[in-house]
């Protein structure tokens, strides 16, 4: 194998996972997941010498993040808007299968509520909390993700998580007053 | 008024402040009303948040056709730099490839190591890390899936040299999903595998002959940590956090 596909190899596709959690909260389907985390890949090794000495994830990440925006603005072009992420996870693609049904139906429905709730959040609140709660990033490697500097991040992230925990507030008074 | 120190009080929950503003911090979320009530609710919206994002494997499938797109792609660059390899290998020598170079490249560290003798670890570092992305990569990550300890245990009789500690720790977050024999330090080393969360974590077992083991270590964006129980060494990896793996490494170490 040549140098640069082995150095490829060993530095970035170790976040390969990460990439495709990510995509996974980006793009309004699985399939879209499956194309985007594609281009991202390719885009990076095309790109590879620019990485340099940097943050290898964070970088892949960014390219995840940038490939989605020009689809997104492509097909915003074509007066194509996707639904917010209104995914439905396919259980073949979880390992978490749990063989009880009632645990199952449990775990679709923390899901569902979670789509709810962030579905009713600006893009930039749902961005950090995905960045931060699933795909794991640490300050610095949101800062350097999204281009905010990191006292940003950390504001924004404060405001989004208290966001996310109103909108849950609004949702249970909502039911306990057995409104629809 | 929200108390002025709520950022920094969401950055110690991130785990993001250095020991002794942890410290300090720590300090004055015991006097501060509400800055306790703020670290309750960080963690309820996290528990929410993951609770409701399960952790997704990506599908062999999708793993496939993106290596068979970077196999492609590299094989254009090739061709343009005069380098040998013929464009649309079929994917199946790719696999065979990728596997054979690692256990060769692990073969050869392990020969390093055995010159070295003077016990930096680097090699048997290189071992575990390589073992681990690759079982991450190529799907091999478990060859018995099972999350009961009765059944992964007596799997490893035979198929490895030594009989690790197996147990499932669903209670405190770390499930046990299964076991895969390995090749580490020129021996079949027991790799059990368990789940937190998003991320895996791989605890090898191998027969040490004398040498001390190596310090705790981070290499590739994976944590390392090594301990050992009797002649057996033991060295848990993932890209989860030093504090989780600990966690682990202290519930296997209770076993004994």
């Amino acid at each position: 194998m040549d140098d640069k596909r082995s150095r490829f190899e060993a530095q970035v596709l170790p976040h390969l996972a990460a990439a495709y959690r990510y995509a996974r909260w980006l793009a309004s389907s699985a399939n879209d997941a499956d194309d985007l985390l594609q281009e991202a890949i390719l885009r990076a090794y095309r790109g590879f010498e620019d990485l340099r000495g940097g943050n290898p994830k964070a970088w892949l990440l960014t390219i995840v993040r940038n490939c989605h925006r020009t689809a997104y603005r492509q097909m915003r072009q074509r007066n194509f808007v996707p639904l917010p992420a209104e995914q439905e996870p396919d259980s073949a693609a979880m390992i978490a299968q749990t063989p009880d049904p009632e645990v199952a139906a449990m775990d679709r429905d923390r899901q569902r509520l979670l789509q709810r709730l962030l579905s009713a959040l600006p893009e930039d609140h749902r961005e950090i909390l995905t960045l931060r709660e699933i795909v794991e990033l640490d300050y610095r490697e949101i800062a350097a993700v999204t281009r905010l500097p990191i006292g940003t991040v950390m504001s924004r992230l404060a405001r989004a998580r208290a966001a996310l925990r109103a909108q849950w507030r609004l949702e249970i008074e909502g039911e306990s007053c057995g409104m629809p | 008024m929200e108390c002025p120190e709520s950022l920094h009080v969401q950055a110690l929950f991130d785990d993001e402040l250095a020991a002794i503003d942890a410290a300090r911090i720590g300090r004055h979320v015991e006097d501060c009303t509400q800055c306790r009530k703020l670290l309750e609710e960080l963690g309820e919206v996290r528990a929410l948040i993951r609770g409701g994002a399960p952790p997704e494997r990506i599908p062999a499938a999708l793993r496939v056709r993106v290596m068979q797109a970077l196999e492609q792609e590299s094989a254009v660059d090739l061709a343009f730099t005069g380098g040998g390899n013929p464009p649309n290998r079929p994917s199946k020598t790719l696999w065979i490839g990728l596997l054979s170079g690692a256990v060769g490249g692990a073969l050869a560290a392990s020969a390093v190591f055995l010159v070295l003798a003077g016990n930096t670890g680097k090699p048997l570092i290189d071992d575990v890390v390589a073992d681990h992305t690759r079982s991450l990569l190529s799907s091999h990550l478990i060859d018995v899936v099972s999350t009961d300890q009765h059944t992964v245990k007596p799997w490893f009789a035979g198929r490895t040299d030594v009989s690790p500690v197996v147990a499932d720790f669903s209670q405190q977050g770390f499930r046990l999903i299964g076991g895969r024999a390995d090749y580490l330090d020129h021996q079949r080393a027991a790799v059990v595998v368990y789940q937190h969360g998003p991320h895996f974590i791989n605890v090898f077992s191998w027969a040490i002959s004398g040498r001390g083991l190596p310090a705790n270590t981070t290499r590739n964006g994976y944590h390392l940590a090594f301990w050992k129980v009797g002649n057996v060494g033991y060295c848990a990896i993932s890209d989860t956090g030093w504090g989780e793996l600990q966690t682990l490494m202290r519930l296997l170490q209770g076993l004994e």
